[in-house]
C-alpha cells in the first residue's frame, strides 16, 4: 500500500508537464467557447504535431548533454528540396519521404562527426551549421517553390477513423524513441554519456558513436518534422523552419529532460509541445494580439520551468 | 610560496589561451590583405569596428555573465528593446537626447536585473530562462512599438556617434574600444571582477568564503542588460532605423564571439581581451566575404564556417600549446 503510494508520488513528479496539460485541457475545454470544435482540436494537434517531433530528436540529443540547433534550418530545408523534387505528384510520395528522412540523416551524421572531430561546444558548433544551412536554402532559392504531395497533406491535416494522422504519426514515433531509451543498451548509453561521459568511456561505451547516433536521430526528426510542416504549407517555403529549433529545446526542458543531459523522458517533451500549441491555439481563440501572445509565451516558459525545477540536479 | 607559482602559472596558460584567437584573427586579416589592398586602411578597419560596435557592447556585459558561470540569451532581444525605446523617447528633438539615452539603459538594465533575479532565486537553468525572458522582451517590443518601426531620431544624434575623429576612427568605434577597456579593467583588476572568477570557477568555495554570490550575480545581470541597452543605442546610431527585430538573434553572433575568446560556459576563465578578439573574427571575416563580392546567402555560409573553423583552430592551437 504505503509503495503504492510511494510510486504515484515518483511517478507524479516526474510526469508533471502531463498533468499541466491534461489541466490546460480541461481548463481550456470550460473557458474557451470556441475550443472544442473538431476543427479547432484538429488544428491544435497539426500544429503542436510537428513540434513535438522535432522534439523527440532534440531530446535523444539534450540526454546526452548535448544541444542541437541546426534543426530548424534543416527543417526548412528539407521542406523545400522535398517540396521542390515532389512537383506535388503523388507517385513521388515514397522517394520524397525516403528524402526528406536520408537528408535528416545525413545532416545529423555531419554534424555528428563534426562534433566528435572538433571538440567544439555543441551549442557553437550547431549555431554555426545553423548559418550555413539558412545560406544553403536561400542560395538555392528565396522563394516558395515546389508543391508537396497530396499524401503529405493528409499526414498532416487527414485522419484516419476519426483520429488526426499527424497524431498516429507522433505517437508512433513517441512510442518508438521511448522504447529506443528505457528498453535498449544504446538508450542507457545515452543516458550514461550525458551524466558522466568520462565514467561512461571508462565503462566500456563508445561515447563517439553514441552522440553520433543522437545527431542522426535529431536530423531524422526533423525529417519527419517536415514532412509534416510541408504538408501543412502544401508549398517549398525557405522561412518554413526558422525558430524552430529553440521551441523544440524550450520543449524538451519544459519536459523536465535537464540541460545537463543524463535524465529525462520523450513523453513528458510532447506533452510539453502539446502545452505550448494549445497556449498559442487558446491564445488565438481568446482573439489576443500576436504581440502580447509572444509576451505570455515568454512569461508561461519562465513561469513553467520555475515550478517544474529540476530537483537533483546541482545548480 | 606556492600560491604565488600557482599564479604565475594560471597566468602564462591564460596568456597562451588568450593569444591562440588572436593568431586565429592575424591569420584572417594576412588573408585579408592578400584580397584586397584597402584592406589595412584605417578609415576601412575604423569603419569595420564601427560596424561591430552593437554585438561588440553586448558581447562584453555577456563576457561578465559566462565568467560567472552563467548564460544570457536576451541580450539580441535587449538590443531590439532599447533601439525601439530610444527611437521612441528621442521623437526628433536634440533636447530629448539625454532622457532618451537614460532611459534606454534604464529600461535595459531592468531586463537583466529580473534576469538576474530569476537566476539567483531558482535553480533552473539560465539558458532556458533568458531564453524566456528574451521571448518576453520581444513581446514588450512589438507591443510598444506596434510592430512597425517607430520613433525618429535626430541627425544630431547619428552624426556625433558616426563622426570621424582624425578622419579615420568613427566615436561609435571609440565608444566600443573605450568600453572594452574599462570592462576589461573592471574584469582583471577590480574586487568585483576577480570574484565573479571565484564564483565562476567554484561557486561552493566562493559560497563558503562569504561573497554575496546573490548580490554579485544581480549586479552582473544588470550589467549584461545595461550593455545590450548600450548595444541597442549602437545599433540605432549606426544604422537609423528603430526596427522592432533588428537585434534578432545577435545574442548568437555574441555567444560565439565570447566562446571564440577563450571564455567557457562552465565559467571561471576567459576576459574582456579575448572577446574583442572574437568578435573582430567574425566581423572581419564576414566583412572578407562581403569584398570577395560574394551575396549575403553566400556571407551566411561563410560566417558558419568561420565560426566552425575558427573555434576548432583555436581548440587545435590550444591543446597544442
Amino acid at each position: 500500500m504505503w509503495r503504492d503510494q510511494l510510486w504515484w508520488f515518483r511517478d507524479a513528479r516526474h510526469y508533471g508537464i502531463v498533468i499541466v496539460l491534461l489541466l490546460a485541457v480541461i481548463g481550456a475545454f470550460i473557458a474557451v467557447p470556441d475550443f472544442n470544435t473538431e476543427e479547432n482540436l484538429g488544428n491544435v494537434v497539426t500544429q503542436s504535431a510537428a513540434l513535438g517531433v522535432l522534439a523527440i530528436g532534440q531530446t535523444f540529443v539534450i540526454l546526452c548533454g548535448l544541444i542541437d540547433l541546426s534543426v530548424g534550418q534543416l527543417l526548412g530545408l528539407i521542406v523545400v528540396l522535398s517540396c521542390d523534387f515532389a512537383a506535388g505528384r503523388p507517385e513521388r510520395f515514397i522517394a520524397a519521404v525516403t528524402m526528406a528522412l536520408g537528408v535528416g540523416a545525413a545532416s545529423g551524421a555531419i554534424t555528428g562527426l563534426l562534433n566528435n572531430w572538433l571538440r567544439i561546444h555543441p551549442l557553437i558548433l550547431t549555431f554555426g551549421l545553423l548559418s550555413i544551412l539558412q545560406g544553403v536554402i536561400f542560395l538555392y532559392t528565396d522563394r516558395s517553390i515546389g508543391q508537396a504531395p497530396p499524401q503529405f497533406a493528409w499526414l498532416a491535416n487527414g485522419r484516419l477513423a476519426g483520429v488526426p494522422a499527424a497524431a498516429l504519426v507522433l505517437a508512433l514515433l513517441t512510442a518508438t524513441a521511448h522504447l529506443v531509451l528505457t528498453r535498449t543498451a544504446v538508450g542507457r548509453h545515452i543516458c550514461a554519456v550525458g551524466g558522466n561521459e568520462e565514467n561512461a568511456r571508462r565503462a566500456g561505451i563508445n561515447t563517439h558513436g553514441v552522440k553520433l547516433f543522437t545527431f542522426v536521430i535529431s536530423g531524422v526528426s526533423a525529417g519527419f518534422a517536415a514532412v509534416l510542416v510541408a504538408g501543412r504549407l502544401g508549398t517549398g517555403f525557405p522561412n518554413a523552419g526558422s525558430g524552430y529549433e529553440l521551441d523544440a529545446v524550450v520543449a524538451v526542458v519544459l519536459g523536465g529532460t535537464s540541460l545537463a543531459g543524463g535524465a529525462g523522458n520523450v513523453i513528458c517533451t510532447v506533452a510539453a509541445a502539446f502545452v505550448l500549441g494549445l497556449i498559442s491555439n487558446t491564445l488565438n481563440l481568446l482573439q489576443i494580439s500576436t504581440f502580447v501572445q509572444i509576451l505570455v509565451k515568454g512569461l508561461i516558459v519562465i513561469g513553467a520551468i520555475l515550478v517544474n525545477q529540476p530537483t537533483g540536479e546541482p545548480s | 610560496m606556492t600560491g604565488a607559482l600557482r599564479i604565475t602559472r594560471s597566468t602564462i596558460t591564460a596568456t597562451i589561451e588568450r593569444s591562440a584567437i588572436w593568431i586565429v584573427l592575424l591569420a584572417l586579416v594576412l588573408a585579408g590583405t592578400m584580397l584586397s589592398d584597402a584592406f589595412l586602411r584605417p578609415v576601412y578597419l575604423g569603419n569595420v569596428v564601427r560596424q561591430l560596435s552593437p554585438a561588440g557592447i553586448a558581447a562584453i556585459g555577456v563576457t561578465f555573465v559566462m565568467v560567472l558561470g552563467g548564460i544570457d540569451l536576451s541580450v539580441g532581444a535587449v538590443i531590439s528593446f532599447a533601439a525601439v525605446i530610444c527611437a521612441v523617447q528621442m521623437n526628433g528633438e536634440t533636447g530629448n537626447i539625454p532622457w532618451a539615452l537614460g532611459a534606454t539603459l534604464l529600461a535595459g538594465a531592468v531586463v537583466g536585473l529580473a534576469n538576474g533575479v530569476l537566476v539567483a532565486m531558482s535553480r533552473a537553468s539560465p539558458f532556458i530562462l533568458t531564453l524566456g525572458s528574451s521571448l518576453a522582451v520581444y513581446g514588450l517590443t512589438q507591443i510598444y512599438s506596434g510592430g512597425t518601426a517607430r520613433g525618429v531620431i535626430t541627425p544630431e544624434f547619428r552624426d556625433f556617434f558616426n563622426y570621424r575623429l582624425g578622419g579615420m576612427l568613427p566615436v561609435l568605434a571609440l565608444t566600443f574600444l573605450l568600453t572594452a577597456v574599462v570592462g576589461g579593467l573592471a574584469l582583471r583588476c577590480s574586487r568585483y571582477g576577480r570574484s565573479l572568477y571565484l564564483i565562476g570557477s567554484n561557486p561552493r568555495a566562493a559560497r563558503i568564503s562569504g561573497l554575496p554570490i546573490a548580490r554579485i550575480t544581480l549586479v552582473t545581470y544588470s550589467l549584461s542588460g545595461l550593455l545590450a541597452g548600450f548595444g541597442g543605442i549602437a545599433l540605432l546610431a549606426r544604422s537609423g532605423v528603430s526596427s522592432t527585430f533588428s537585434g534578432r538573434g545577435l545574442e548568437f553572433d555574441v555567444l560565439a564571439a565570447v566562446v571564440l575568446g577563450g571564455t567557457t560556459f562552465e565559467g571561471g576563465t576567459g576576459g574582456v581581451g579575448g572577446t574583442v578578439a572574437g568578435i573582430l573574427v567574425l566581423f572581419v571575416a564576414f566583412n572578407m566575404a562581403n569584398m570577395a563580392g560574394l551575396n549575403y546567402n553566400a556571407q551566411l555560409i561563410i560566417k558558419g564556417a568561420i565560426i566552425v573553423a575558427s573555434s576548432a583552430a583555436y581548440n587545435y592551437l590550444k591543446r597544442r600549446e
